[in-house]
């Protein structure tokens, strides 16, 4: 069975515009008019269980409202949806019991309580078994190392604390999917680099399916082997991830450090990004790194030399542009 | 219903951190009686009742009315709520495989349980500085009929109030809504003046709504007053509670289908 399967799912939001002036707004208590959004559109998704799959776009572009379809939160508009065999908006509790949704800008846990509490009240809503519980929480807690946090209320942790202990709550039942949108934002380098590793340990241990969504491509690359990208609420790609960074990726960028000041030729297709005495930094098409680096080495006193990825602030605009 | 007992323990235990509200509260109670001792004296100058009711049964109805005013605070549940739904973090109610009219309920009642604690020991500590001789009933099944009434009148409140909550999901501001609930429930639970002063006719009529059987009768029970009414109280409170529960089954899944507001 697939664990996602989407067929044409379509989400059309209703603002309501609001009119101008005090007049404007007396007439929209009477009479209201809307505005349409289509945030997704005719979008197709299948996915199989154990698979890790990467959600990018840009802002805007219809992830979160995807994810809130698939976790039941709002209703589609049209098309076919189907998360392990159920309509997710029916909210039926044998379909809650079996997923877990974190969201980075929006918390799940409940401020007032202390992490502990929130465990146990976790382990009673989902009937957890009083050994399972244990040996989950042990595991998370010695994994994420916070156990000195365990005790203080949740609204007093700081964001990557919070984060992990989302990541604990979610994961305490054993879901059969985690949802996960935005789950690094805001951390730090150390934190995110935890997370991600605990993500792939769920990942390959458990089976668990995962849905990412993300802003950092560092997370999607060493994480999801496929990726689906969305623009305008409608995909745009879908399939592997290190093909689809390939495939965008244009150039690469060289950079020589010279043992004395020389004067080298550089090929016309190549575009120097800067040049001193005894350094070049060169942008090379991709195809061509291997020939310039073979024109250098052994004509030039090379003192050291370094071959780095395009920025992947460009890589990411054109592949959210499909060009 | 297990998971809802650890729900209500959760939101107990949470409330046993230092709080300044409980103790204004306490203040407050003391205020209170100290206001009501006073008022009632000039009223009673002369006089041997009032409304059928002697100083000491007056005194009492007065403290133990506003006791059990002063518990219910399931207001928060409607504001909780509303604000929640309004900055879409109401969605972690959604996804957990509880019932959220049990999950609210069950809150209420978890911090209902401690601050109703103190502040019955507050409210007996000041009946016995003050030595106000407290009128009482005596008639233990009238006292356990009250007890079980204040319980379904609390119950009833958070219904109420998780009701107005998921009226946010249609009408987005409900502020109005809160404003009428809360000037009807003053007046009509008989916390502002004890119902026994009005007309005859607008108490029959009142018997029929809920608001009655959540402070009045049950002060009055435990005074040792309306015993006669118990029973039926018991029984229309019941009914109005049960039109709640499923009201508000009904409503929340019609409303949150159409709502597209929540999460995020
Ligand atoms: N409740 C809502 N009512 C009306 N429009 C909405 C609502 N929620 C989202 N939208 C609109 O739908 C579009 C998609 O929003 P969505 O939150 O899914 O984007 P996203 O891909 O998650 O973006 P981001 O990367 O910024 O989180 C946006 O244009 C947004 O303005
Ligand atoms: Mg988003």
């Amino acid at each position: 069975m697939k664990m996602i399967r989407t067929e044409n799912i379509t989400k059309k939001y209703k603002r309501y515009k609001k009119q101008e002036g005090v007049i404007g707004s007396i007439k929209g208590l009477f009479h209201r008019e809307y505005e349409e959004k289509i945030a997704v559109d005719a979008f197709n998704m299948d996915v199989d269980e154990g698979e890790f799959i990467g959600l990018i776009g840009p802002n805007g572009a219809g992830k979160t409202t995807l994810v809130k379809m698939l976790t039941g939160i709002i209703a589609p508009t049209g098309g076919e949806i189907q998360v392990m065999g159920f309509y997710p908006n029916k909210l039926e509790k044998a379909f809650k019991r079996q997923y877990a949704v974190v969201m980075g800008q929006k918390s799940q846990l409940f401020f007032e309580l202390t992490a502990e509490d929130t465990l146990r009240l976790f382990k009673e809503i989902y009937r957890i078994p009083e050994d399972e519980y244990r040996k989950n929480k042990n595991f998370f807690v010695e994994l994420f190392q916070v156990q000195e946090i365990m005790d203080v209320q949740v609204r007093t942790l700081s964001l990557g604390e919070r984060m992990k202990m989302e990541l604990i709550v979610a994961l305490l039942h054993n879901p059969k999917i985690l949802f996960l949108d935005e789950p690094t934002i805001g951390l730090d380098a150390v934190a995110s680099k935890q997370i991600r590793t605990f993500l792939k340990n769920i990942n390959e241990s458990r089976g668990t399916t995962i849905l990412l969504t993300s802003h950092y491509m560092e997370d999607i690359k060493a994480l999801c082997k496929r990726s689906i990208v969305v623009n305008y609420g409608r995909k745009i790609y879908d399939g592997d991830t290190d093909m689809l960074f390939e495939q965008y990726q244009k150039s690469k960028k060289m950079t020589i450090y010279f043992e004395h000041s020389v004067e080298p030729d550089v090929p016309e297709y190549c575009r120097i990004l800067e040049k001193t005495n005894d350094k070049l930094v060169l942008e090379i098409p991709k195809q061509n790194t291997e020939k310039v680096l073979e024109s250098y080495i052994g004509h030039y006193p090379i003192r050291d030399i370094g071959i780095e990825e395009e920025e992947i602030g460009s890589v990411v605009e054109r592949i959210y542009k499909g060009v | 219903m297990k998971k809802y007992l650890e729900i209500a323990r959760a939101y107990m235990k949470a409330q046993l951190i230092w709080r300044a509200d409980v103790f204004v509260d306490v203040i407050l109670s003391v205020a209170k009686i100290l206001f009501a001792w006073i008022l009632w004296s000039i009223l009673f100058e002369g006089k041997e009742q009032i409304a059928g009711l002697e100083f000491h049964t007056m005194i009492s109805y007065y403290i133990i009315s506003s006791y059990l005013f002063q518990m219910e605070k399931s207001a928060e549940i409607s504001q909780q709520m509303t604000g929640m739904l309004r900055n879409g973090t109401f969605s972690k109610y959604m996804v957990i495989p509880v019932q959220t009219q049990g999950y609210f309920v069950a809150m209420e009642a978890g911090k209902l349980a401690f601050s109703s604690g103190i502040g019955f020991l507050a409210t007996v500590l000041w009946f016995c500085l003050f030595r106000i001789s407290i009128v009482h009933t005596v008639n233990l099944k009238i006292l356990l009929c009250g007890i079980i009434m204040v319980i379904l009148g609390l119950l009833f409140m958070a219904l109420l109030n998780y009701f107005l909550g998921i009226l946010t999901l249609k009408f987005e501001e409900i502020s109005t809504f809160l404003m009428i609930k809360d000037n009807l429930s003053a007046v009509v639970t008989g916390a502002v003046i004890p119902l026994a002063l009005l007309p005859e006719w607008m108490i029959a009529g009142m018997r029929f709504l809920p608001f009655y059987y959540v402070t009045y009768l049950p002060s009055m029970l435990f005074i040792g007053k309306c015993e006669d009414e118990a029973v039926t109280g018991l029984f229309v409170l019941s009914i109005w509670c049960i039109f709640f529960i499923v009201l508000n089954q009904v409503t929340y899944e019609h409303y949150r289908m159409k709502y597209d507001g929540a999460g995020i």
